[in-house]
């Protein structure tokens, strides 16, 4: 029974993608995945439309002071088991944009984060990579 | 559409795909907004499911019904009506999910699908009407030669308002993923969300299924050897998917219209455009008799 409900996640994640004060170098990066030419929909992985049927939540971009809120209410608003996957140089660690003053740093002070995945963009292929090792580690769990 | 392959590494070139979203959406955390009309946010999409699954049990399948002797002489009317009380389920679901993206989903499925079930109840009269039954069993036999062939005008428009009944593209407002986040579902997650899901799937095989039944010659067709209902049952499976796949065929060729626009059409062009196949249908009859059993 938990092997079939394990491989079902890994089989299908859906994830939504939020900006929190990213320069959109991360997010086009994001969008190229879900293109024909990258298509992660091979995998299962679904662009989910809202928070509430989402599996995984892909970050860009530092968390300026003003988006750390609504961060976390998406975050909260997502069903267990959910997944963070930090994207970026900014999401990781706050990039170019550390000790600014409208900002609070990397996603992960606000939420927990499951992988980072740096570079300032990382490539498609990065990401795919990313969340290959999150969802392995989930078999390994 | 635009080459791609869609879901190929579940299981055998991904037909388990299907499978996994669903074991997986009814093992997540089950939330229920705060401010969501409980009862109904609860047993509304599970409702909608079951009625419509019901509503599959009129179909002859293999010649006989799933369940048989289920089919009484007027459950063309009962299993379009079991259609509209789906399409009410589902609006009661968004509605009671207390989110503006679920209201305004809600309200466009109730305002579209109580303006196209005139013409599509309409039009379901015609084969109705040359088969002189209301009986979905003796419409299918009744097509020697099926009704595609003798009132294609007919055909056209069925697939038509069959296409928006279901809130398919071009008549997906309801679900406008770039308007209304994820319309009436946008609440919902775990279990309740998977049977909405299956609910809509299970929708347009049963649109389908109605196609079939009432155009194209139902599950008859030639028997080869051994077992007639084996081949019926066969016969009617493709000729559902060649159905199935014109309708979404027809989804991604066209663009999403808008409300207004989807309610002008069907009130301006598709309802006189009905009564006109109908009055067609009646007058021609006495020249399409001779073909029909
Ligand atoms: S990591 Fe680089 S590309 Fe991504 S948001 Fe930060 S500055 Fe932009």
């Amino acid at each position: 029974m938990r092997s079939i409900t394990t491989w079902a996640r890994i089989k299908s994640p859906w994830v939504i993608h939020f900006n929190s004060g990213a320069c959109n170098g991360c997010d086009i990066e994001v969008i190229a995945l879900l293109t024909p030419r990258y298509d992660v929909e091979r995998f299962g992985i679904k662009l989910a439309p809202s928070p509430r049927h989402a599996d995984v939540l892909l970050t860009t971009g530092v968390v300026t002071a003003q988006c750390a809120e609504r961060l976390k209410r998406i975050y909260d608003q997502m069903p267990e088991p959910k997944f963070v996957v930090a994207i970026g140089a900014c999401a990781c660690s706050g990039g170019v944009f550390k000790g600014n003053y409208s900002v609070v740093g990397g996603v992960e002070n606000i939420i927990p984060v499951n992988i980072y995945i740096p570079g300032c963009p990382p490539k498609p292929e990065a990401i795919i990579d990313g969340v290959v090792k999150l969802l392995n580690s989930l078999k390994e769990a | 559409m635009q080459n791609r392959v869609g879901p190929s590494l579940t299981g055998p070139s991904g037909i388990l795909q299907p499978l996994a979203d669903f074991i997986k959406l009814i093992t997540k955390e089950d939330i229920i907004p705060r401010d969501a009309k409980k009862t109904v946010f609860r047993f509304a999409p599970i409702l909608a499911f079951s009625v419509i699954v019901f509503g599959m049990c009129f179909f002859p399948i293999d010649g006989t019904n799933i369940i048989p002797n289920s089919a009484f002489s007027g459950d063309l009317i009962f299993d379009l009506a079991l259609l509209t009380i789906v399409n009410f389920l589902m609006f009661l679901s968004g509605w009671a999910s207390a989110s503006p993206y679920g209201s305004i989903g809600a309200a466009r499925v109730l305002v579209q699908f109580l303006g196209y079930d005139i013409p599509l109840f309409l039009l379901a009269l015609s084969p109705a009407f040359l088969a002189q039954s209301l009986s979905i069993s003796e419409i299918a036999t009744a097509q020697n030669i099926p009704f595609v062939i003798l009132a294609p005008w007919a055909f056209i428009l069925f697939l038509i308002a069959m296409q928006a009944e279901l809130e398919k593209d071009p008549f997906d407002t309801p679900n406008a993923e770039s308007e209304l986040v994820g319309g009436l579902e946008t609440e919902y997650c775990g279990g309740r969300l998977a049977f909405l899901h299956l609910t809509r799937d299970v929708q347009i095989i049963f649109g389908a299924a109605i196609v079939v039944e009432l155009f194209l010659g139902g599950p008859y067709g030639p028997v080869f050897f051994g077992f007639p209902t084996f081949w019926y049952t066969l016969w009617f499976i493709l000729k559902l998917l060649g159905v199935i796949v014109l309708s979404e065929y027809l989804a991604s060729l066209f663009a999403r219209l808008r409300i207004d626009q989807v309610l002008t059409g069907n009130w301006k062009i598709l309802l006189p455009l009905s009564i006109l196949s109908l009055i067609l249908t009646v007058a021609l009859a006495t020249w399409i008799y001779p073909w029909v059993m």
